[in-house]
């Protein structure tokens, strides 16, 4: 058995580090012995390090279980870009906000987190650091739960921030189910005990992947009542942002 | 770099339709366990093996923990690095050409299959002797039926799952070892009758390699867990660990109750190797009246949960085959709730019942069945593991990773394994004849593939591949 790096490997650690930096600058595709020779590592060292990174998700094999890209997970080292928002898109959201007297926030999903790009300066949303750590417990953050392959990549842990918050696997599972099915979200005081959110996808018109969600946050009860009319408007909003935003 | 590597990466696995990257590593290690039933080979192997190494039982279990740890370093040369749910056929076929690949996939259904109906048979023969316990004797017919209903029982576990089967085999596991442990445990502290050491000739080397034969066949199951790559959440640390400690557990077991056994049966004229049913022996030697209870208990649920794990594990090698385009197609699709491969349920387990029920129905007792069925499914597993171990060196070569120690390896494990594999054919008339027809059976199978699916054949292995959405920053066209 492969025991894990300790603290006390800083070699290792260092090594691990420069394999990961070497598979970025080479690109998907580069092979262990490539990656060996750039580095000038032993190859068993090599080996066994890429094997550690890809079980880890840090790194992916490509089909031809020769090369290696970085997997999903390796974004987690990179700090959320700040991402500007066009013009032409902050004229939509603005003219939704015109429109209903909730709070309309726009967020990217571009880094693989939430990330308010466009948030309602009169109704402001939760702090930036709680919707990106607890994804499961905002309408914004379960759009793209909903949309992973297995959401527990993305989920740190089931903490209930309100009586109301999810807080099992179960439940969640089905919350995230009904999500792709009826391709909105809701949360009820989840986040705020008092306060609600509804939201829709955004998704890029050629090939169809989410890139952000727009998102009507207001009291509990009224987000809880059918908001078909209000859905509607939220989606007629989220078309015209896509081909802005993808 | 980037721009000369085409990057073909599809947007659904290959094995669709299965629960991808859910179990956990107690889980795959439950099911992994379960499959080597170390708890029944505890009471039923090293007698085998005395008969040939004598007081050096446990040096043959050694040796064979040895090999068997080898097998599991050449299997996690694949494991680390791709999932298939396909098990070691998938893999062999990364390394050998596709005929190899596919006699590898005839190896595993034989061994699990076989392996399924044994430990079936296993849990009738203990359930037999559990009832003339209380009295109650019974004859054929019921003990077909009783096999029957056992059956029904773990096709049902199969089908809701493998995270609830792996849930049962793990609590199930658990407490038959622990009660095997504790019943060794007693024995051992008991010590051999009274008087003089039996005066045991030594057994020379030719004994001991002799007995590493049936003490390797102690360990077979034991890579069930090869076959939860594309289930398992982290699939390349948790299914190589799993094989891995399986061995070294089972190994650890092993040793301590072949110990147990020889040194109880110090004094006995003969040793070890003169019992019929050493365990049963040694307890009845010792007076107590409810141990043979907890014992047939206990191998009574180990037999049942190596029923389900392999069960599990069969269906899953149909399913592969299946997608490969080399099985009925019917067989590749999955249950829409549980997400299981249904149909291959519904065809292997009859076919597993059937191989056990038939027999014993028309009144040929258990024990001799069990004993068929083991050795042949022995040999499907060791023309399973010698496959894969050649395979992993030429594997490694091709993606460019080959270590010495690889190469060691498989050069040391693969003429053990070949010599182990014609030592069981010979010895053995009549599973030899049956191993026989299989073989007939699998060559036409092969032969009908080559003629009418060439294409496919020579794709054989399909696993589960990295998606467009593993990966970071790639975009491929629509």
């Amino acid at each position: 058995m492969t025991t894990p790096l300790s603290g006390r490997q800083p070699k290792a650690v260092r090594s691990a580090l420069a394999v990961l930096e070497e598979v970025v600058a080479a690109g998907p595709g580069v092979t262990a012995k490539e990656i060996s020779a750039a580095l000038r590592l032993p190859s068993a060292t090599t080996y066994r390090l890429l094997n550690l990174l890809v079980a880890d998700e840090y790194l992916v094999r490509l089909p031809d279980l020769k090369g290696f890209a970085l997997g999903r997970r390796a974004a987690r080292l990179a700090l959320p870009a700040t991402s500007t928002v066009p013009t032409a898109a902050r004229a939509v959201v603005e003219h939704l906000r015109t429109q209903v007297r909730w709070g309309v926030h726009l967020a990217s999903f571009a880094t693989g987190q939430v990330v308010v790009v466009d948030g309602d300066p009169d109704h402001p949303p939760s702090a930036a650091a709680v919707l990106a750590r607890f994804p499961q417990a905002s309408a914004l953050g379960r759009l793209l739960l909903a949309e992973q392959p297995d959401w527990r990549a993305l989920v740190r842990e089931l903490r209930p921030l309100t009586p109301h918050t999810v807080d099992s696997a179960d439940d969640l599972e089905k919350l995230l189910a009904g999500v792709a099915a009826d391709g909105w979200a809701r949360q009820l005081g989840e986040l705020h005990a008092e306060r609600g959110c509804l939201a829709v996808p955004i998704r890029a018109p050629g090939d169809g992947r989410l890139v952000a969600g727009l998102a009507l946050a207001g009291p509990v009860a009224r987000v809880a009542e059918p908001n078909d009319a209000l859905l509607d408007r939220l989606r007629q909003h989220a078309e015209r942002l896509a081909p802005l935003l993808a | 770099m980037a721009g000369d590597v085409p990057l073909r990466l599809r947007d659904r696995s290959p094995v669709d339709g299965l629960r991808r990257r859910r179990l956990g590593p107690v889980e795959v290690f439950a099911q992994s366990v379960s499959g080597a039933a170390p708890s029944a080979a505890m009471a039923a192997t090293p007698v085998i093996v005395a008969a040939s190494a004598g007081s050096a039982t446990v040096v043959s279990f050694l040796v064979a923990t040895v090999l068997m740890l080898l097998v599991a370093a050449c299997i996690g040369q694949f494991t680390r690095r791709m999932a298939a749910p396909g098990g070691l056929y998938s893999l062999t076929a990364k390394g050998l050409p596709p005929g190899a690949a596919f006699a590898c996939a005839i190896g595993l259904i034989v061994g699990y299959g076989l392996l399924a109906a044994a430990a079936l048979a296993g849990a009738g023969a203990y359930l037999e002797a559990l009832l003339a316990t209380a009295g109650v004797r019974a004859g054929p017919l019921p003990t077909a039926a009783g096999i029957v209903v056992v059956g029904g029982l773990v096709a049902l576990l199969a089908l809701r799952g493998v995270r609830l089967s792996a849930r049962v085999v793990l609590l199930v596991e658990s407490v038959a070892i622990t009660l095997m442990v504790g019943v060794f445990t007693v024995l051992l502290v008991t010590g051999p009758a009274a008087g003089p050491a039996a005066d045991l000739p030594a057994p020379g080397l030719g004994g001991i390699a002799a007995g590493v034969v049936p003490a390797i066949a102690a360990f077979i199951g034991f890579e069930v867990a090869t076959v939860l790559g594309a289930e398992a959440r982290k699939p390349f640390r948790s299914v190589p660990r799993a094989v891995g400690a399986t061995a070294a557990v089972a190994g650890v077991l092993y040793l301590f109750a072949a110990h147990t056994q020889v040194v109880g049966f110090s004094t006995t004229p003969g040793g070890l190797a003169a019992q019929l049913e050493p365990v049963n022996a040694l307890v009845t030697a010792g007076g107590w009246a409810w141990l043979p209870v907890v014992l047939d208990s206990a191998l009574v649920m180990s037999f049942a949960a190596c029923a389900l794990a392999t069960v599990t594990a069969l269906v899953r090698v149909l399913f592969s085959l299946s997608r490969d385009g080399l099985a009925p197609a019917a067989w590749g699709r999955t249950h829409r709730r549980y997400r299981t491969p249904h149909v291959a349920l519904a065809v292997a387990v009859p076919a597993a019942v059937g191989a056990l029920a038939v027999p014993v129905a028309v009144g040929v007792p258990i024990g001799p069945v069990l004993v068929v069925l083991l050795t042949m499914a022995t040999c499907g597993f060791l023309v399973a593991y010698l496959l894969v171990c050649a395979a992993a060196p030429v594997f490694l070569h091709r993606i460019d990773e080959l270590t010495r120690i690889a190469v060691v390896a498989a050069a040391v494990i693969v003429p053990v394994l070949l010599f182990v594999l014609v030592a069981f054919v010979v010895v053995t008339p009549l599973p030899s004849v049956l191993l026989g027809g299989l073989t007939v059976l699998g060559l036409a199978w092969y032969a009908w593939l080559r003629y009418a699916r060439p294409s496919e054949l020579a794709g054989i292995g399909v696993y589960d591949e990295t998606l467009t959405t593993d990966v970071l920053g790639v975009r491929t066209g629509p």
